[in-house]
């Protein structure tokens, strides 16, 4: 058992892939923002990679551990101190019953993961694990952490002093550019040539106003395609209103203007146009990124996105240890 | 003795509630950041007189630990 001391900003349990099945009844897949660090941390501590851990935004948490366990700390930096003394990122480490860990601010990075050795043993809710606090469920008591819930582990069989190959790891830097990947559609038709020449080439900003919902997004404005103005009137009264639809997850969806990624706790569905959807294995950049880094969208193939999650996939695997 | 008030996160600056030359007390709100659409209020330590504010409302992009109030 791990008693949370103090909650960080809003850290939560996440499994990967999630809660998977349920998204044609409104309920988004959640899990860990960048799973590639999270998958990660599970395997050092000798998990299934998408194992239940625990993700910190921007602000982590302090644990309390009554029971000796091996734990692994990846992605964000946020200077983990196991009773003051430094614990290194992308690392095994033992853990002993009465340590307390706290991790601070991000300092490089915006979502740090801690995995512990034999998962995180909460009640699973629709056969996930991950918390999905809008509808209350998941997680510890279907909300983020909370100072003085008390988090169970399952038994593990973990190994402290295992380390990821530096070439294994998501390169998080802190330049505050993001090169991202996108796939065209499923409505880049609406939009025009012009309209979408601007998005490609374009910066856009991301604003405060995101979270594990959506990913808001600042930039120039939209042009639309013929078909935006002339169409039947269900369809409503913008150009981006379109009959409503099923929304994919990372879609890029079009409220009027405003530009708006739909992530990990999304909608299902509504009706505005997604002209482009950000593929999975390109979430971790989203996931690591903060309030006024700069996007710059790049175009593949659904056949590329699908061979990033693969090669993401063979990343986060026992071959990635030494 | 001067005190330091730092961003606890990183984030934009929603609003900054103090100048310098304001008298302000123990637990007081100086500033208020927004991250993940949450508001993130900064209070103050101690009881004093700002001495210098160095962030601006609606800066954006701010790293954590950034100096932002001075209290004399």
């Amino acid at each position: 058992m791990i008693e949370v001391i103090k909650p960080g900003l809003e850290t939560s349990v996440q499994d990967w892939p999630g809660r998977i099945g349920f998204w044609n009844q409104g309920f988004p897949p959640s899990g860990p923002m960048d799973s590639w660090s999270f998958r990660l941390a599970n395997v050092l501590v000798g998990n299934a990679p998408g194992a239940a851990g625990l993700e910190c935004q921007y602000l982590g948490p302090t644990l309390r551990f009554d029971a000796d366990a091996v734990i692994a700390v990846t992605g964000a930096d946020m200077a983990p101190k196991l009773d003051g003394v430094a614990v290194p990122l992308w690392e095994s480490v033992a853990v002993r019953a009465g340590q307390t860990l706290a991790l601070g601010p991000a300092k490089l990075g915006t979502r740090a993961y801690i995995a512990f050795s034999g998962g995180i043993a909460s009640e699973p809710w629709l056969g996930s694990r991950s918390t999905f606090h809008q509808a209350g469920v998941g997680g510890i008591g279907g909300s983020a952490l909370k100072a003085g819930h008390q988090i169970p582990l399952g038994a593990g069989t973990g190994v402290a002093g295992r380390r990821v190959k530096p070439e294994a790891r998501p390169p998080i830097h802190g330049d505050k550019r993001w090169d991202v990947e996108v796939c065209a559609g499923p409505n880049d038709d609406w939009i025009d040539a012009a309209g979408q020449e601007r998005f490609l080439s374009a910066d856009w900003k991301l604003s405060g106003k995101s979270n594990r919902t959506g990913f808001r997004l600042e930039g120039p404005e939209w042009t639309f395609a013929e078909k935006a103005y002339n169409k039947g009137p269900e369809h409503g009264s913008l150009p981006s209103n379109i009959i409503d639809h099923g929304y994919p997850l990372g879609a890029i969806n079009l409220a009027g203007q405003t530009p708006i990624i739909l992530v990990s706790d999304g909608p299902s569905m509504g009706g505005f146009i997604n002209p482009y959807t950000v593929p999975q294995a390109a979430f971790w950049k989203l996931g690591q990124s903060r309030p006024g880094d700069i996007y710059h969208f790049r175009l593949v193939s659904v056949e590329r996105a699908q061979a990033m999650a693969r090669e993401m996939k063979a990343l986060c695997t026992e071959a990635s240890i030494i | 003795m001067a005190t330091e008030v730092r961003t606890m996160t990183a984030g934009n600056m929603w609003k900054v509630l103090v100048q310098p030359g304001d008298a302000v007390t123990e637990g007081q709100t100086l500033f208020i950041m927004e991250v993940m659409k949450m508001e993130v209020a900064h209070e103050s330590p101690a009881a004093g007189t700002v001495t210098a504010v160095h962030v601006a409302e609606g800066a954006e992009g701010l790293d954590a630990d950034q100096l932002v109030v001075e209290i004399g």
